[in-house]
């Protein structure tokens, strides 16, 4: 029997996380969980990653977690930093390979809300706003979506979209000039990507000891499923030994709340 | 447009080219001596109605002890702007700023700032145009480029070009198709500090690391004071210049050592981490906690110093710079330890002796 405990469920998320991205790609570092999966990335499969950062921080030597995409860490002897226009900019111009987004909300065509449940005329929750979300989502080519899934957290329309996803999906990102889009939702429950033709949501992949009927259950629209589920394999003792000693030592990101 | 708090005024004129340009023309040329002290520059350039940009990033070379010394001068009726701009959410908590041009207000995954939901719910300040950081940042850039505006593909068909007033989008008349952009005018914002390394007295000012958006910011705003951490000789500044202001866009330079305090300034020190959890998990979900907070980590502090008095004097400043520098490999990464213990939202408003 192995001693190494299972994954959590932010582990998992991580580790999926980590699993979208390719070895030589560049890659946007937004905060918390998806700096925890390109770290992992680059310790696991994918050793030779750029990492670049929305403050300006570009390609930084290995060091301690950052505490901000601002942190000193983000350009830890960096060959150069950039001004925040151009930093954004290299999505755009296509310089840029994957971005990871988080939110408050995601619905069914991955449409990100990270600015207000209720509207700003009848604040229900206040959230922080855009940041850079907007920006890696209207630009980048590969766009990842993390978020823990409950049916709030999964409407069929979020209640402001801050970051587009497939808008109404079909053809209509394209039609509103935006660029690449988002290839993968990350969850506790799996892996989804977007229906090439509607731009739905769709279930392709779950984690150990969950099944179709949660993915459904902790959604609030109607899923997507793919014939063919991928059940994913449970992380290798040593990538979750790698994740725990090595990339969030403090478990910061990858405990689970009490 | 109807506003709780702004004039028409104060709205149009983030976006008035021509007075920009006619203020920064009256900007007197001479290379002078321009130092102040922190409290004469606040006095002196920071107005009442202002259009005040927040520079850095958030807690990262951000001059936060020019704003904190913007709080105890009382200046009020200020409209916020800034790429990042959490620290805003302060100014609203005194109520010296009830309107801002928003992108983002938080401390990333350290917490939410509830004080911002509460403000904006309570409808105490109001939110003016909706933005992501690189548009904000683009309409910055603009400024600096002497655009009225630039085309961008950032926030189309988003909310956030519905909330946005200023924005346009429209199908591009000159590319190769007509795939849509969004028109983002220049912005100009009436005053901003700076938070540099180092500056000269005439106010030639070199940034280390990223600067963000101040070099854009440094020429859209209408009014520019310098921060320094310390004042050199002007061949220092002409020795490194990459990341540099020139002398003639300032109209003030302050010598405030730590005065990015309690945030990061990189090659000099490393942020009070608990100070930043602290402020958004125990203070502002409330607000009788968070006005003991403001209290006592500005109204009752004179400078900076006593500033640093509370986080921990030299102790905390002697750690705080052997982090920044490991941070950044100036020194031996393995002799300095980053470990903390985070901030309890249970804690107490004020940290324990």
């Amino acid at each position: 029997m192995s001693e190494v405990a299972p994954a959590n469920p932010l582990e998992m998320v991580a580790y999926n996380l980590s699993r979208q991205i390719e070895d030589n790609q560049v890659v946007y570092i937004g905060t918390g969980i998806p700096m925890v999966g390109a770290l992992l990335a680059r310790k696991t499969h994918a050793p030779n990653i750029t990492m670049v950062f929305e403050s300006g921080g570009q390609d930084p030597l290995e060091g301690d977690m950052p505490w901000s995409v601002g942190c000193p860490f983000t350009f830890r002897k960096s060959p150069m930093t950039m001004e925040m226009t151009a930093s954004f900019g290299q999505c755009s111009v296509g310089y840029v390979d994957i971005a990871f987004q988080g939110g408050a909300q995601i619905d069914m065509y991955g449409n990100v809300n990270t600015s207000v449940i209720g509207s700003y005329e009848d604040v229900q929750s206040l959230l922080p706003g855009s940041g850079g979300g907007n920006d890696l989502g209207s630009l980048t080519e590969k766009s990842v979506l993390v978020g823990l899934q409950t049916p709030d957290r999964f409407p069929e329309k979020v209640d402001f979209i801050t970051t587009p996803g497939y808008l109404e999906g079909g053809n209509s990102r394209k039609e509103a000039g935006l660029l690449g889009g988002p290839i993968a939702v990350i969850t506790q429950v799996g892996v989804y990507d977007f229906e090439p033709e509607s731009k739905k949501m769709r279930l392709i992949a779950i984690n150990p000891g969950m099944d179709t009927e949660m993915a459904n259950n902790l959604c609030g629209f109607e899923l997507l499923v793919a014939d063919e589920i991928k059940t994913i394999d449970p992380p290798p003792d040593d990538v979750l030994e790698i994740l725990r000693n090595d990339v969030d030592p403090r478990g910061v990101f990858i405990t689970m709340p009490a | 447009m109807s506003f709780l708090y702004t004039t028409e005024e104060q709205f149009h004129r983030l976006v008035d080219f021509e007075e920009a340009r006619e203020h920064h023309l009256r900007k007197d040329r001479t290379k002078k001596d321009k130092r102040l002290s922190l409290q004469e520059a606040v006095d002196r350039f920071v107005e009442d109605g202002d259009i005040f940009a927040e520079t850095g990033f958030a807690y990262v070379r951000a001059p936060i002890q020019a704003y904190y010394e913007t709080m105890r001068q009382g200046k009020k009726n200020l409209i916020g702007i800034g790429s990042p701009m959490s620290n805003c959410s302060k100014f609203m908590a005194l109520g010296l700023m009830k309107a801002i041009h928003l992108s983002y207000i938080g401390v990333e995954m350290r917490g939410n700032d509830k004080n911002f939901g509460r403000v904006i719910k309570n409808k105490e300040a109001e939110i003016l145009s909706l933005w992501s950081h690189g548009s904000m940042a683009q309409g910055f850039k603009a400024a600096q480029l002497g655009m009225p505006f630039v085309a961008s593909k950032q926030l189309l068909g988003s909310d956030l070009a519905k909330k946005n007033p200023f924005v346009k989008i429209m199908d591009n008349p000159v590319g190769k198709d007509d795939s849509p952009v969004c028109l983002i005018p220049a912005l100009f914002p009436d005053v901003c500090f700076i938070h540099v390394q180092k500056a000269d007295k005439y106010g030639n000012a070199a940034i280390e690391g990223p600067v963000v958006n101040d070099l854009a910011l440094a020429a859209a705003s209408r009014k520019l004071i310098i921060t320094a951490e310390k004042i050199v000789p002007e061949h220092d500044i002409r020795n490194d210049a990459d990341g540099s202001i020139p002398f003639w866009y300032v109209d003030a330079v302050a010598e405030v050592p730590y005065g990015a305090l309690p945030g990061c300034c990189p090659g000099h020190y490393y942020w009070s981490r608990e100070w930043w959890e602290r402020l958004v998990r125990v203070a502002t979900p409330d607000k009788e906690k968070l006005q003991q907070f403001l209290q006592y980590w500005i109204l009752d502090c004179k400078d900076q110093y006593d500033h640093i008095d509370k986080l921990g004097g030299i102790r905390f400043i002697d750690e705080a710079r052997r982090q920044a520098e490991a941070a950044q490999l100036f020194i031996d990464d393995s002799t300095v330890n980053y470990a903390y213990e985070e901030v309890k939202p249970t804690d107490n408003i004020i940290p324990e002796e």
